[in-house]
This record gives C-alpha cells, structure tokens and sequence, in this order.
C-alpha cells in the first residue's frame, strides 16, 4: 500500500516548518473562538467520514469495521468534543487562592500556547494516537506539524486528505515519509515534540530533541501484565483479557501482554481464557476477520520467531500465514520468565500465561522487568489490590478492567520509566502542549521592605 | 573555610546502586517519614543560619541580610510549606464523577518517580539545590543532589551537614567537577533537575536520552525590561537597579537589559543615577566588604569587563572593576543597540544596558526577536500597555512593576520556555516534577450486563448500535452554517403572532367600517 502514500520532499520540509512558525507569530491560534472552530471541524472531520476511516483501518490493519466504529472513531470523537468542550475552561487564566503576602501582587497563571508542536505518531492507533493529541494541541492554541506513520498508509493519506479540507489549511500540516524524512523533521527546532511508539526511536527523538532543549512527551510501552488472585470473576476476567488482547491484533500498548496466574489455579484459568475465546470468536477469526492481521512483514517475522522459540505449550492457535499477514490467537501456558515470550513487547495475538508460586512472584517477576504502561489486577479482594499496586510502579493501573481505562475523563495517561513520560488526553493533553506563564502586578505602593528590606545594608 | 572534596568517581556508580536498592525498600512511601526528613532539613538550615551566610559570604561576598531575606529564609519557608502540604499534595485524587465513568471509579494516585539527580549552579547555591531536593522529598523519591564547584565553602557545608541529618540510605549529596558530574550524567536516573546553562543543558539533555529520563531544565537567558513613561519612576527605578545588586546581577531571573522610549531615556536614566545614590550612600568601591556581593570568579569577571569594554553605548553610572576582589560598581550603560556585545549573551552581572526604542511595538519586536526570555518585565500603569506586552510576547514568567521576586510567591508555577527551560519548580508544582500521576480504575463486572457488552466480538450490529448511539457526542451546528428553521422558531413565533394581531385588528376595522 505504500504507493498510495505520497512522501512529502525532503526540502519542502523545512519551509512547513518555517511556514507553521509565521502562522504561529501572527497570533491568530491565540483567539479561543479559533480554536473552538477548528475543534468543531475536527469534529466533523471523524464523523462525515466514518465509513472512509472505516475502509482505511481496514486496508492497513484488517481492523474490523464494528471493532473501528465504537472504540477508536467513537473514542477519538469524544476526546475532541470534550476539547471543544472544555477549551474556555482550561485556557483561563488561573487566579491565585489569596495569601496574606502576595494577595496585593495579584499573581494569576496564564495558559498560553508553546507555539509549534511536532506530533509523531504510531501505525496501530492511527486516528486516536493522531487527532486525540492533535486536538489537544489545537486547544492549546499551538500550531501542528504531524508525522503519521506510513506503515498505516491508507489512513495516513485518508488524514492528509482531509486536514487541509476541514481544518485551517495553516493550523495543521502534515507530513509523510519514512526514516529520511522523519529525520529531517528532527532536525528542525520545535517548541514541544509528542511521540508514540517504541523505545528504540523514542531515544533518537530524543536526542534530536535535546539540541534545541526541546521538552519531550514520549508515549512508549512495554509489556503490561495481568495479575491474577483466584478470588475473582475468572469468567469475566478472562473474557475481559481475551477481548484486550485481540483488539487490533493485539497490536495496541494497552493490550494485556502476559498473564501471571498462581500454580494452583493455572488449568481452571487457562479453561476459562479458552471458553472466553471461544464465545468471542465462535467462528475462526481467519475467516471471520474479526481479529485483523498483522502490519507488516517484518512484525510477522517477529512474532513467527518468537511462537518457534517459545518453551511453553500452545493450548489454541499457533498458525501462521506469512502471506496473509495473519497469527492465529495464540494461548501459551507453562511460560517461564526467561522465555522468549518474556523477552519483549508482544504486539500480536499471542497470550502467554505464566504460573507463580503467589502474588510474591507475581510483583517479582513484574517488578523485574521496566515499569509497565499498564498493570491488570483482576480480584475481588481488596487487600489483594492494594498490595499488588502498592509494591509495584507503572504508567497506569486498571482493576478488574483492560484498555478502557484510557478514555476515563480527567484520568491523566501516561508512562513511567521505559514506558514513557509526561500525559496525555483530557486536560492533561493541554496542559502538555500549554505553558503556564505566571504574572504577577506589584503596586508601587505595596511597601517593598517587607520583601527586600532596604538594600543593600552598609555597615 | 572547609575545602571543598570531590566525591570520588569510582564510588558514584556505587551510591547510585545503593540508592536504588535503598528507594525499593520503599521506606520514602510513608508520609511520616517523609515529613520527618523535610524537618530535619528544615532544623538543618535554621541551626546553622549563621554557618551558611559566612560561606556565602565567603563564596560570593553576599551581605549576611541579603543571603537570609533572598535565599536562607524563603528556602526554610519552601520547607515549611512542603512537610505541611505533603500529605495533602500526595493523596489519591478521585476524577471528578461522569456519568459514563463512574462505575470504575476512576482515580489518581500520586507515586514517587524513584530516584532523582538534581543538579544545582553556583548562584543560589543553597536555595537551588535544598528548594528541588524538598520537592523530592515530598514526593517520596530518593535522590543524589550535586551542588556547584564554584561555590566551594558552601558545597562543602552542604555535604557536611546532609550527610549528619538526613538518611544516608536514600539522599546523598555528591560534590564534584566535569568528570564527576559526567559520570552522574551516565547512569539511569528517574527524573533529572538541572539548573543552569543552556550550554550544559544541553549535555544533560542528551546524557537523559540515553535513558529516556524525564527532564526539568531551569535555564535563563536575557529577561527585558519594557518601559513605559507611564509608571511610578522612582519605584522602577529602585527594582530594577536592584536586581542587578543583588547577588551581583548574577540571577536567572535578573533584569538583563531595559527597553525605553527614547525621548524618556535620559529621565530614566536619572532616575537610576537616584536610586544608585540612595542604594549606597558610599562609594561601593571604597564601601567595607558585605556591602554588595561579588563576581563569581575570575573567569566571570574577565568576561564581564570585556563586555564592558567592547560595548557602544555610553557608561553613564559606574563602570568600575576590581579584579582582584572581583568587584564590578553597578554599572548603567547607555544608547545600547540591539547589536552590542551587551545584547550578545546573558549578562549575568550587576551591568544594565539602555536601548532606546521608538515605540512599545519596537520593544516587543527586539524581545520577540530573541529567545524567549525566562521573564519579561513591564513597568506601567496602563492596563492596555500591559496587555499589548504580554499578549504579544512569550516568556517564562509576564511580571509587571517588580522583578524577581515572584519566584516567591506562592502557588505560582516557576519555569522557563524554549531555550529558558522546560518543566515547573516551587510549592505543589515542584512536588509534581518529582512525582508520576497513575492512573486507575476498578470496573465492576455488571456493567458487561448493561449496554458494555456490545463490545465484545461476535459483533451484533443491533447491540453496536446501541452503545454507539449511547457514547457519540451530539455536535453543535457545523461553524458557518446558518440555523436551521426549526432554531428559528421564536422568530416564526413572533410573525405568527403579528400576523394574528393584524387579522383581528383587520377584521374588527372592517367589520366596524360595514
């Protein structure tokens, strides 16, 4: 599909670039009746479009399009509303509470645009990981210079197409290509860089970013575990990890990338996973393509390498068709820490479960590994919970729950350690691409010795 | 005056190691312990005030009042403020409640990052690195705090007294050079403060790369000063030249260069010629020592008067160095042009260029035309000029009628942008520097019962639908398009209603004419 992406040209690059920073100087990004417009049309933009985006996610991802519609067009539409919604709130500028000291210096804080923003985005996500952070720069006041990624080719074009038409043709501009081409971008100061993706590029990002002391967002990932106490809903939790795990393939840094369950409660769990797969997928996702397909040739090489070298055993799945770009959803059971499937990110539909003595082992083995993105608690048992997330770190936490934790309203999503820093979505998206510029209005009457005293003192 | 000891670097991989082993005991998560610690560096400054403004006093001939009113007691009360905001600033936050989220009970839990490297310059060699490190402590990380080398009789104090107060397990203090600072700089930490040049921010911000670790960057730059004649002059007059007093000129947040109509040049400029008399009524150069603080070091001091000596404009107050105490008058330099080696670089000295402008829209031009400044000062009355300033302009902090002193001011956020830094410090948001937000959820199983069950493959277009229909936001109308008729209803009700009153008033016209 790659033919169907035009590259931007390399020397074109830094005259967006230029371009965007004039846009940014004549202050029209500053006017919060702008930003609400062009919210609303980006608004517009996802909804006139649905089925096309709905074609395109199919053509890069296989994604199907049910699976489209309610999770990453919906959810995407609502960040943007919610924008839209909230931009006059959280630009205001924030009073002060009173302090018998400082009360006469009025101090407020400002929130005002960085000025212009890079915005890198992944192949898996291609329209929340795009248009939520785009949105959030665009109420920051900010202009955009957006990278997709051309491994989701169509979608990258569908998103170049349409931009420019709903959208200020100044306010957002895109730019596609590959390595080349990103570099170049990196090359160029910014006044903040957001990237999504894996921890290799994350690093180039940012050393980029540091000849020009730009301040970085990094959404990476890593592998989120599931921590199971047998005093849960096995059927419901199973269902529930079942279903995260074969969203997109699998290929999303929120999937529930290995399970950690106690011995003893191994096979009544593993029964449960295989009876949930089985409700959820009655027909073989091959021919239902209900699951989607793999990327890329170099991902299926990967996770094909990592199925050979697994020393567990396969309960379901293990097919693979090179061609097709297809992995059957794999269970794996008896998987040890030092397992090929424990070495990295999965990224694919292959589900490893890995028996511990107890939850001792459990936050061990998490706990030997870089703090997750995310960490699954499936129990009922408070305690149980409580320990679990008080002895181990990660970006998020989510009980009971996989994925959906990231559309909650108001809950900051972000990494910590090798999966990330910094947060988006919400208001914390805003507050990212916003500085907050204090002020203060000393009067001239205020007496100044109660700060100064007078200086300087001769003895 | 102790000399000051470098940590060997053979041992730096060593306490990092330690560090870590210490943050995972998890003995920083108790909020008494963390409080316990806050006071011991609280008691740690306040026992020894006097220790600490000789070796001030020592390292940069600060006058003993200055170091206690600018830098010794608003640290204390920085402190004072984190041990009695600490249990509040880390509670669990809950979301405020939304009618789809609520069942999972979003939250907020407040978590230590880990283990932190702060890394503090010689200017305010206490307040920037015990200011940050509080922060830390606050937020339950552990950390390694290096404080500058050229500042070596209050370093050495520093390490003295952490290393006697507070647990040697989680906080250490490491003082050192290029090659111990170069090793700090290689290994993983969880969050790096560094304050200081854009040069050597440089070199941590790639150092940081390596290991994707968070950065705070407290940068400076050249921070204008507009004028407008319109403002109390005296007053102006007496802030500004103080910010070049006070430790020498030699703080971020110092007015670096003043921006003035120039038709009122020369008024301002009398202006300061008062306050400078009022400020010291003895010549500084022949006034006792602790009259005014000194230069860094030679080095600062060559680099100043070479400025000096190269400028264009006109020395109209001072101007005098002496290098062997590495003295420097305040000095007030006239008819500066934008392209003078005063206006080349951060000055960072009790030096203050004049540049006369021609218009507030020059002024906002030459700031607009350099890198954003860490604060731009406006000195009017005028509402309007105030605005017209900061509404056009960037910077770190917009400060009108004062100058530094709103890195005092509570609840404010103090941090830089493009080249004058990235990230927050002071109060609650240097709690947040140090400390990562997780998020979290509880989702109850009944609501698969409810409409989120449609989530699950085989898709059922019907049960699709619905929580479609559920979730999608209703927009308002696309912008530009004009109401639809039924928006205009109050409108049509209005004629309708005319149109009634007419035929009645018609008829009984007509009715009466028959």
């Amino acid at each position: 599909m790659a033919d169907t992406l035009p590259f931007t040209p390399i020397d074109e690059i830094p005259k967006i670039h230029r371009e965007l920073g004039e846009v940014f100087q004549t202050g029209k990004t500053r006017s919060i009746a702008f930003r609400k417009q062009q919210l609303l049309q980006l608004c517009y933009l996802l909804q006139d479009n649905t089925e096309r985006f709905q074609e395109a996610l199919f053509s890069d991802l296989g994604r199907p399009r049910e699976e489209a519609a309610y999770l990453e067009l919906i959810g995407t539409l609502l960040e943007v509303k919610d924008a839209h919604d909230k931009v006059n709130k959280w630009a205001k500028t924030k009073k002060s509470p009173f302090h018998f000291l400082w009360g006469t210096l009025s101090p407020q804080t400002r929130k005002e645009p960085k000025g212009t923003v890079l915005i890198i985005s992944p192949f898996n996500y291609p329209i929340w990981l795009t248009l939520c952070p785009v949105s959030s720069a665009i109420a920051a006041g900010n202009v955009v210079l957006l990278k997709p990624s051309e491994l989701s080719p169509a979608t990258a074009a569908l998103l170049t197409e349409l931009i420019p038409k709903y959208l200020d043709p100044d306010l957002v501009r895109v730019v596609n290509g590959g390595v080349p081409e990103t570099t170049k971008i990196l090359e160029l100061p910014f006044d903040h860089i957001l990237y999504t993706g894996n921890n290799r590029v994350a690093k180039i990002v940012s050393a980029a970013a540091a000849q020009h002391l730009t301040p970085v967002t990094l959404e990476l990932g890593g592998k989120s575990p599931c921590v199971i106490d047998p005093k849960c809903n096995a059927k419901v939790a199973a269902k529930r990890i079942m279903w995260g795990k074969l969203l997109n393939c699998g290929q999303l840094c929120l999937a529930p990338d290995y399970i950690l369950v106690p011995e003893s409660f191994q096979d009544e769990f593993v029964e449960a996973l295989v009876n949930a797969y089985h409700e959820l997928h009655p027909t073989d996702p091959k021919t239902s393509g209900m699951v989607g397909k793999i990327v890329n040739e170099r991902h299926m090489k990967r996770l094909k390498q990592l199925l050979n070298d697994t020393k567990g055993e396969i309960v379901f799945g293990g097919e693979v068709d090179m061609a097709a770009k297809y992995i059957a959803p794999t269970l794996i059971r008896d998987v040890t820490r030092d397992d090929a499937l424990m070495s990295e990110e999965i990224f694919g539909p292959l589900l490893p479960v890995v028996p511990v003595k107890d939850v001792e082992e459990a936050i061990a083995i998490v706990n030997s590994m870089d703090h997750a993105l995310n960490l699954y608690i499936f129990s009922d048992d408070r305690a149980f919970k409580d320990k679990v997330l008080n002895r181990t770190r990660s970006g998020t936490a989510s009980m009971n729950e996989v994925v959906l934790h990231v559309i909650a309203n108001d809950a900051p999503f972000g990494g910590v350690g090798g999966s990330g820093h910094g947060y988006t979505t919400g208001k914390a998206g805003f507050d990212t691409f916003t500085h907050f510029r204090c002020t203060v209005d000393h009067p001239a009457w205020y007496v100044d010795s109660c700060c100064r005293a007078s200086v300087p003192v001769t003895h | 005056m102790s000399k000051l000891e470098y940590t060997p670097v053979e041992e730096i991989p060593k306490i990092h190691a330690d560090l870590y082993r210490g943050f995972r005991t998890g003995k920083t998560k108790s909020i008494e312990y963390r409080k316990d610690q806050l006071l011991r560096l609280a008691y740690l400054l306040q026992d020894n005030k006097k220790r600490f403004e000789d070796a001030l006093f020592a390292d940069l001939g600060r006058p003993h009042p200055e170091s206690v009113l600018l830098e010794l007691d608003p640290l204390i009360g920085d402190i004072k403020e984190a041990y009695g905001s600490v249990k509040k600033w880390s509670a669990t936050e809950k979301v405020r409640f939304s009618p789809k989220w609520f069942p999972m009970g979003p939250a907020i839990r407040k978590e230590p990052k880990g283990v932190a490297l702060i890394i503090a310059p010689f200017n305010y060699p206490v307040l920037l690195l015990l200011g940050p490190f509080a922060s830390a402590i606050a937020a339950g990380c552990a950390a390694v705090i290096k404080p500058s080398e050229l500042t070596p009789a209050t370093s050495a104090l520093m390490g003295e007294l952490v290393s006697k107060h507070l647990d040697q397990d989680v906080y250490r203090l490491v003082n050192g050079a290029i090659p111990e600072t170069t090793k700090l700089l290689e290994l993983p930490w969880n969050h790096i403060l560094y304050t200081g040049n854009g040069r050597v921010a440089k070199l941590v911000s790639h150092a940081a790369a390596e290991h994707l670790t968070p950065l705070t960057l407290e940068l400076g730059g050249k921070s204008a000063v507009i004028i407008d004649p319109k403002c109390d002059l005296p007053t102006a007059a007496k802030r500004i030249l103080w910010g070049k007093v006070a430790n020498a000129g030699q703080i971020c947040l110092a007015p670096d260069y003043v921006l003035v109509p120039r038709q009122f040049q020369d008024t301002f400029v009398a202006a300061l010629q008062r306050a400078f008399n009022e400020f010291f009524p003895v010549d500084p150069l022949k006034a006792p020592e602790g009259t005014m603080a000194h230069v860094i070091s030679d080095a600062h001091v060559q680099r100043l008067k070479r400025l000096l000596d190269a400028t264009r404009g006109t020395i109209a107050i001072g101007g005098q160095v002496d290098a062997a105490r590495r003295f420097i008058v305040p000095t007030v330099v006239k008819d500066v042009k934008t392209d003078d080696a005063l206006m080349s670089e951060e000055i960072f000295g009790p030096i203050l260029p004049v540049l006369p402008v021609d218009s507030v829209d020059e002024a906002i031009e030459i700031v607009n035309a350099r890198d954003h400044p860490l604060a731009l000062y406006v000195f009017t009355t005028d509402a309007k000029f105030k605005a017209k300033v900061f509404d056009n302009t960037q910077s770190g902090a917009a400060i009108a009628n004062e100058v530094v002193i709103h890195l005092g001011v509570d609840h404010l956020p103090f941090g830089g942008i493009g080249p004058s830094g990235s990230g927050y410090t002071t109060g609650k948001f240097g709690f947040d520097t140090f400390t990562h937000l997780r998020a979290t959820i509880d989702n109850p199983s009944w609501v698969d019962k409810l409409v989120m069950s449609a989530r699950y493959p085989p898709y059922d277009r019907g049960a699709i639908q619905k929580l479609n229909k559920m979730s999608k936001p209703t927009l308002p109308p696309r912008p530009g398009s004009r109401p639809s008729l039924l928006k205009r209803w109050p409108l049509w009700l209005i004629l309708a209603l005319v149109g009634l009153v007419t035929k009645v008033k018609w008829r009984s016209i007509v009715g009466s004419a028959a």
